[in-house]
C-alpha cells in the first residue's frame, strides 16, 4: 500500500517532468526502420498495384492473389524486423506505415490503383507500370513522413488503427476486388 | 486542482509511464536501457505498478530469448495523465 505522496517541491516537480518526457524523447528517437525498409514496402506495394491491375485486366485471379501474398509476405518479415530491432511494438507504424491506412498512403494508393486498373482494362500498360512505381514511392514516402511525426509527438501517434477497423477495411477491400472480379 | 497520484509520484515511476506512452509495448531491456536503471529496480517498479494495474506484463520473445514485455494499461495512462496535470498545476502556481 502506497502511502500519501510527498509533495515535491516546483523545481523537483519540474525535474521530475522534464526527465520523464527526455525519456520518452530518447525512445522515440532511437526508434528506426530495419535496413531496405522503406524500399521493400514500396517495391511491395507497386508489385500489388500491378498485379491486381494486370489480374483484373486479364481475369487472372491468380496473378492478384500472388501480389497480395507478396505484401503480407513483405510486410509481415518487416514487422518481425521492425520488432527485434527496436525491442518495441508500435502500433500506429503497423498500420499506418506498413498496412498504409496513414491519409497519404491512403490516398495515393487508392488514386494508384484507380488508375492502373483502369490503364490495364484499356490495355495501356506502360501506364499500369507508371501507375504502380508511382503508388509504391508515395506509400513509401508516406511512411518515412509518419516516422518524423511520430518522434516529433510520440504519446500522440504511437496508437494503430483498432483491430475491428482494419478487419472492416480488409473486408471492403477483398468485396470490391471480388465484384471487380465477377464483373470483368 | 488534480491530484498526485501516490503510485506515480516517485520520479523513476514516472519516468517509466511517461516511456511507455510512447509504444504500444517494449520489451524489459529496451526500457531498462532507456530509463538507465538496473534490472532490480525496473523490475521493482514495474511490479508495483502492475499490482495497482497501471502496467501490464506479459512473457514473450525477443531476439530468441525469452523475455518480458511491458505496456501501459488504459487505467495507467489515465493516472499519468492526471497526476501529470497535477504536477503542471504545481509548476504553474495553481496548487
Amino acid at each position: 500500500m502506497e502511502s500519501t505522496p510527498e509533495r515535491p517541491t516546483v523545481a523537483q516537480a519540474s525535474a521530475a517532468l522534464t526527465d520523464a518526457e527526455a525519456s520518452r524523447a530518447s525512445l522515440a528517437h532511437r526508434i528506426a526502420t530495419p535496413s531496405w525498409f522503406f524500399t521493400s514496402m514500396g517495391a511491395a506495394i507497386a508489385t500489388q498495384i500491378a498485379t491486381t491491375a494486370v489480374g483484373l485486366g486479364d481475369s487472372a485471379p491468380w496473378v492478384l492473389a500472388a501480389g497480395l501474398a507478396i505484401f503480407a509476405a513483405v510486410a509481415g518479415a518487416q514487422l518481425a524486423r521492425f520488432r527485434r530491432l527496436n525491442g518495441v511494438w508500435l502500433g500506429g507504424f503497423a498500420s499506418r506505415v506498413v498496412l498504409g491506412t496513414g491519409m497519404l498512403a491512403s490516398a495515393s494508393y487508392a488514386i494508384a490503383l484507380g488508375a492502373a486498373i483502369w490503364a490495364a482494362y484499356d490495355g495501356r500498360w506502360w501506364l499500369v507500370t507508371l501507375c504502380s512505381v508511382g503508388g509504391g514511392a508515395a506509400y513509401a514516402l508516406s511512411g518515412r513522413k509518419w516516422i518524423s511525426t511520430y518522434r516529433e509527438q510520440p504519446a500522440v501517434h504511437w496508437r494503430g488503427e483498432s483491430a475491428t477497423w482494419l478487419a472492416m477495411l480488409t473486408l471492403a477491400a477483398v468485396a470490391g476486388l471480388a465484384l471487380l472480379l465477377m464483373n470483368g | 486542482m488534480a491530484d498526485l497520484d501516490a503510485h506515480v509520484v516517485a520520479p523513476a515511476r514516472l519516468k517509466l509511464l511517461t516511456t511507455l506512452t510512447a509504444v504500444s509495448e517494449a520489451e524489459f531491456s529496451t526500457v531498462r536501457d532507456t530509463l538507465q536503471v538496473s534490472d532490480s529496480v525496473l523490475s521493482k517498479h514495474v511490479a508495483a505498478l502492475e499490482h495497482v494495474d497501471y502496467v501490464k506484463r506479459r512473457k514473450g520473445v525477443h531476439r530468441g530469448r525469452r523475455t518480458t514485455w511491458i505496456s501501459l494499461t488504459p487505467r495507467g495512462r489515465a493516472a499519468l495523465s492526471v497526476h501529470v496535470a497535477a504536477l503542471r498545476d504545481l509548476i504553474d502556481g495553481v496548487g
